[in-house]
Parts: C-alpha cells; sequence; structure tokens
C-alpha cells in the first residue's frame, strides 16, 4: 500500500504518464481518465482492500466504475497493484484480442467486477452489490462506485440514489467526479445539474466534498469515511478539472477523448515531471 | 386434459414463490411496486429480508437485482412484460445478459392479455426484444403444472431467464406426471396432417383447434408446446415439419416472436412446409382479451381456420369433408 502523500502524489504522476504514452498511440477518454486519476490513485492504491491474488476473496472491497470510459486509468492502477503490468496495458488497450476494453469489460479482464459504459448502470448495480454484502452478514466490506458528473442526469443515478437510502446502505460510497465537463461542452451549458451537493443530502445521504485533484484532500476524506456497518450511504462530491496536470488539455471539451501527437506527449509529459519536482524535488 | 377448472398463472407463479424460497435460501425477489399484481406478497411476508421493492423505478429494479445476483444471490424481479422488456431493457441487456447474471425476470401480462389496460400494459414486443439478448433464456408456460415444474428448472439453470405469462385464465393442460425440461418441447397431441406449434395461451386454443378439425374434417393436427421460445427445440420443429403443414401462434407481435424464429428454422433446414404465423400486427384500443384474440385470429376459431386453409391449398391432401 501506498500511504505517504509524497508517495502517493508520485503513484498519480506514473499514472498519468501512463495515459498519456496510452493517448500518444491511440485516442482515449483522456480529459475524464486525468480528471478523476487523483481520485483512482488513492483509492486503488491506499483506500481499497483488494488482493490480486484472490479476486474473489468475500472480504474484498467492491469497486464498480459507473463512468465506464474512465477504463484506462482504472486498469492502470489495476497494473500498479499488481494485477497485470502498465506495459500489457498500454499493449493491449482496444486492440482485437486484447485485455482491456474502451469501456471497463470483465469478459477480457477479471479484476472488472462489473462491466460497464452506458451510463446510469454502474450506480443501480454498486446499489445492489451493497444489498447483498449486507444480507450475506458481510459488514467489512464496502462498495466503492465511481461517476461522472455529466452521468449525473440519468434518472437511474436518481432512482438508485432513494433505493441506496432506503435500505440504509452505509457500506457504498459514490464518488462523484465533478469536472463540469461533458462530451458536448460544459454541463452549466447542458443540463445544468445545480447544487449537487444539496441534491444528495436532500436524498438522505452523508455528503463529503473535496478537491478530487489534491490528493492529501483525498487521503483524508477517505480516512473519515464511516464503518461499514454504518446505516448511511455516503457521497464524495469530488471537485476536479477535466484534462488535469496538461495545461493545454485542461478545461477544453475537445479533450474529452482524443490522441496526442509526440509533440503534444512529450511537453505533457514535461510539464506534468516539473510540476512534481517543484513541489517535492528531484529524488 | 383440459380440464374445466381455470387457473391464472401468475396466482400459481407468485404464489409458488414461498416454496421456491423455502427450497432454496439464496432466492430472493425484487419488486418495482408490482408485488400484488404478480402475486408474490406471501413471499414478502414470509421473507422480508429477501425481499426488495425498488418503488416505481423498473431500471433501478433490474439493475439492483444484477448486483444481487454478483453477490451470489437468484434473484427474481417482477413487473408486467411491457416494463420489464422495454423500460429496464437496457438494463436487462446490459447489466444482466452481458454480465449472465442468474436473474430470474418474471413477466406477468404477456401479449395483450393485459386487454382492457390497453396497449400501454400489453408485452408484445417482449420475446422479441429478450431473444435478441445474447445468454438470455425465454420461457412461456402454458398452465399451472407446467409453470411450476418451469419455476423449480429456473433453480439450477446457469444464466439468466426472461419467463412471460399472460393473465387470462388458462385450462389445465397436463397432469402431475408431466415431465418438463427447459428447451425440449412438449407434444400435447399427435397428429401427422398439419401442426400447430404454439406458447402459453394460444397452446390451448391449438388443443380445442385440433379437436375440431379432427372431428369437422378427420385430419390429426399434432399440438406442440414451444415453453421454450430462446433457446428453441429445433427437431421438434424438423418433426412437425414432416406434416407439411405448420400454423404458429403466439400472443405477441408477429415479428419477432415464435413464429419468426419457427420459420427461420424451417428456412435453415431446407423444409418446404406450407406455413402461417398468427400474431399482432397493429395496435388497437383496448378490449378484453379474448375479443383481442378473436381480432388478431389465434383464438381456437382463427386457428382452426388458418390450419384448414392451408390444408386446403395443398391439393397433395384428400379431402373428406362433411363428416
Amino acid at each position: 500500500m501506498v500511504s505517504t502523500i509524497k508517495e502517493l502524489e508520485k503513484a498519480a504522476l506514473e499514472i498519468r504518464k501512463n495515459l498519456l504514452k496510452l493517448c500518444s498511440i491511440q485516442s482515449i477518454h483522456i480529459g475524464g481518465d486525468l480528471s478523476v486519476a487523483d481520485v483512482m490513485t488513492v483509492l486503488w492504491q491506499y483506500q481499497m482492500k483488494y488482493d490480486p491474488s484472490d479476486i474473489h476473496a468475500e472480504e474484498r472491497d467492491r469497486f464498480v466504475l459507473s463512468k465506464g470510459h474512465a477504463s484506462a486509468v482504472t486498469s492502470f492502477n489495476q497494473a500498479m497493484i499488481g494485477c497485470f503490468d502498465a506495459d500489457d496495458v498500454i499493449k493491449e488497450y482496444a486492440t482485437d484480442g486484447g485485455r482491456f476494453s474502451m469501456h471497463s469489460c470483465n469478459l477480457v479482464n477479471p479484476y472488472v467486477e462489473v462491466s460497464t459504459g452506458s451510463l446510469g448502470h454502474g450506480f443501480p448495480i454498486a446499489c445492489g452489490i451493497a444489498a447483498g454484502l449486507k444480507l450475506k452478514g458481510n459488514f467489512q466490506s464496502r462498495v466503492y462506485v465511481v461517476m461522472g458528473d455529466g452521468e449525473q442526469s440519468e434518472g437511474s443515478i436518481w432512482e438508485a440514489a432513494m433505493n441506496a437510502v432506503h435500505y440504509k446502505l452505509g457500506n457504498l460510497i459514490a464518488i462523484v467526479d465533478l469536472n463540469g465537463l461533458e462530451a458536448d461542452g460544459p454541463i452549466s451549458e447542458l443540463t445544468g445539474l445545480g447544487d449537487i451537493a444539496q441534491k444528495y443530502r436532500a436524498f438522505g445521504w452523508s455528503v463529503q466534498e473535496c478537491d478530487g485533484n489534491n490528493i492529501a484532500e483525498l487521503k483524508a476524506q477517505f480516512d473519515r469515511l464511516p464503518a461499514p456497518t454504518s446505516e448511511t450511504p455516503t457521497v464524495l462530491i469530488c471537485h476536479t478539472v477535466k484534462g488535469k496536470g496538461v495545461s493545454f488539455m485542461e478545461n477544453q471539451t475537445k479533450w474529452h477523448a482524443g490522441k496526442l501527437t509526440q509533440e503534444q506527449y512529450e511537453s505533457a509529459v514535461s510539464e506534468l515531471t516539473r510540476e512534481f519536482q517543484n513541489k517535492w524535488g528531484i529524488d | 386434459m383440459c380440464g374445466e377448472k381455470q387457473y391464472y398463472l401468475r396466482n400459481v407463479i407468485g404464489e409458488y414463490m414461498t416454496q421456491l424460497g423455502e427450497k432454496q435460501k439464496k432466492i430472493v425477489i425484487v419488486n418495482a411496486d408490482l408485488a400484488g399484481t404478480c402475486r408474490n406478497r406471501d413471499f414478502v411476508e414470509r421473507f422480508p429480508e429477501r425481499a426488495f421493492n425498488v418503488g416505481i423505478a423498473e431500471q433501478n429494479m433490474v439493475s439492483f437485482a444484477a448486483g444481487l445476483a454478483h453477490e451470489g444471490f437468484i434473484p427474481f424481479v417482477f413487473s408486467m412484460a411491457p416494463f420489464i422488456s422495454m423500460r429496464a431493457c437496457e438494463q436487462c441487456r446490459t447489466d444482466v445478459a452481458y454480465a449472465n447474471m442468474n436473474v430470474r425476470m418474471i413477466a406477468p401480462y404477456a401479449g395483450c392479455s393485459g386487454g382492457i389496460s390497453g396497449a400501454t400494459h400489453w408485452g408484445i414486443e417482449d420475446c422479441a426484444i429478450m431473444s435478441s439478448m445474447p445468454n438470455m433464456t425465454v420461457l412461456e408456460p402454458c398452465d399451472p403444472i407446467q409453470a411450476i415444474k418451469m419455476m423449480e428448472k429456473t433453480l439450477d439453470y446457469d444464466g439468466p431467464i426472461y419467463l412471460r405469462s399472460g393473465v387470462e385464465p388458462v385450462n389445465a393442460i397436463y397432469d402431475e406426471t408431466y415431465h418438463y425440461e427447459i428447451g425440449k418441447a412438449s407434444i400435447v397431441s399427435d397428429g401427422n396432417d398439419g401442426a400447430f406449434i404454439c406458447s402459453g395461451i394460444t397452446v390451448q386454443y391449438a388443443v380445442q383447434a385440433a379437436i375440431q378439425i379432427a372431428r369437422r374434417y378427420g385430419k390429426t393436427i399434432r399440438v406442440v408446446d414451444m415453453h421454450t421460445i430462446k433457446p428453441i427445440d429445433r427437431q421438434a420443429i424438423i418433426d412437425a415439419a414432416r406434416t407439411a403443414h405448420i400454423v404458429v401462434a403466439q400472443d405477441h407481435s408477429k415479428i419477432g416472436g415464435l413464429g419468426q424464429q419457427v420459420a427461420e428454422v424451417l428456412v435453415s433446414e431446407s423444409l418446404q412446409v406450407k406455413f402461417a404465423n398468427l400474431g399482432i400486427d397493429k395496435f388497437v384500443a383496448m378490449a378484453h382479451a379474448p375479443y383481442l384474440y378473436h381480432l388478431f385470429g389465434y383464438d381456437a376459431e382463427g386457428l382452426e381456420k388458418e390450419m384448414v386453409k392451408l390444408l386446403q391449398a395443398d391439393t397433395t391432401v384428400h379431402w373428406d369433408v362433411g363428416r
């Protein structure tokens, strides 16, 4: 487990470098991968109980990627905890016969708990999993579900939001990657979400909010999650920047998905490395 | 066979859940505000901790069930056929079928059996929709004994199941000795001059039509109960084709239902038969189901008429009319 802030920031840097490398080979959903990269790093490499050598262990935490298009950032994090090599992801992502689908798919990647892609599905499935755990008497595992903010427009999200409270799914941790942009542009210009925290609060959720691109804040938020035996589900609203870490990608709708030129790739990697070194010095 | 007593399949199925629940502790129910309509309240009262009700949220009902199945439970979800197959279509396909989860979708109001509720409550596209999903098994019982044996078989069956049934009362077709297998059609009565291939309510109409045809024309008509719409029993169709006259009838749209699936087998096996596909081909205003079955031509009278038409169109058949 990676646990110091510096180690986690280094880990997040590695995730971003891998994402950019993949993105220099083919078009990926880079904007949303980068916005949620810090959340996923802290979740997979610090927070979650998950042993890659025993993926069906009853006591494991369950992870559901409701924003299924963030499969690359998930796969790279799985690589970092030993599921496979990061180079495997780079070689096999979205290739014929490859293990890594553009949307998380457990037909080819057994570390994917639930196949996702169509938005508004993962969250209600996660509710079912959380209810199943309680019914089995498993009060030690949590279910983590990562959603996009554009995804909040799906009606099924709010069906599940009501349901999770009704069934007292305190073992369920929903995470919203609030980066403000969806495929067609700013959410506020499509159908605005309004005060999303207030909405979840009104549904009866315990709401935590933080800068989702700040590793220290994320770690602190995960550290103060209620026990899985809690009776109130928690939503962690992460304020993030789409394309985070690469200045020419940040807050740019066009970088929802795309491919980097070699020149863009090199400039992006050196910017990220420079940022890290400015903060932590050269190793 | 064909006793006078009539049975409501949704009652038989819904009420049987309690016994299934006793036998198999992994069974849970997820309702979407239609526990009463789907007659599973006994289970809910008997096993309250194993019964969920998500409210009027069919999409959530199916996804939630997929999550429970992911944790090793065998969830039975209940709603009307149109709401499961259409409102929650993508959840059935992506969360259940794609993931190959052991979810059982129990769908009364199949076909236009919802009659006076109107077309909003008719499940006339459900077989087409559900059959087209890889991994999905599609079943339709025609009588109470079969319905119970079918429900029993779902316990050890691997993969998702969609089970549709009408809400019109049906006759008993089978007795306790009936042996049921998913994927193996049941021959209700044998015959060599023609074959009805049916599922659900049309099976009893086929039985009645076959009796009439034997009486009036001296022709023996086989009645094939194709209770498993998918995977379909190809051999039963190949055998039926020997009669050279096949009428398929299902309380469903003509397109994508049993008729076209039978036709696909006939064509791919290069079997030449006189063929008719009876089903629904338009929206009409609400009416009671028997009226609609007559209107769409797949009640006993409609089946008889269609089979006689096929037999008469065939010059190789010797007619001995007027008995």
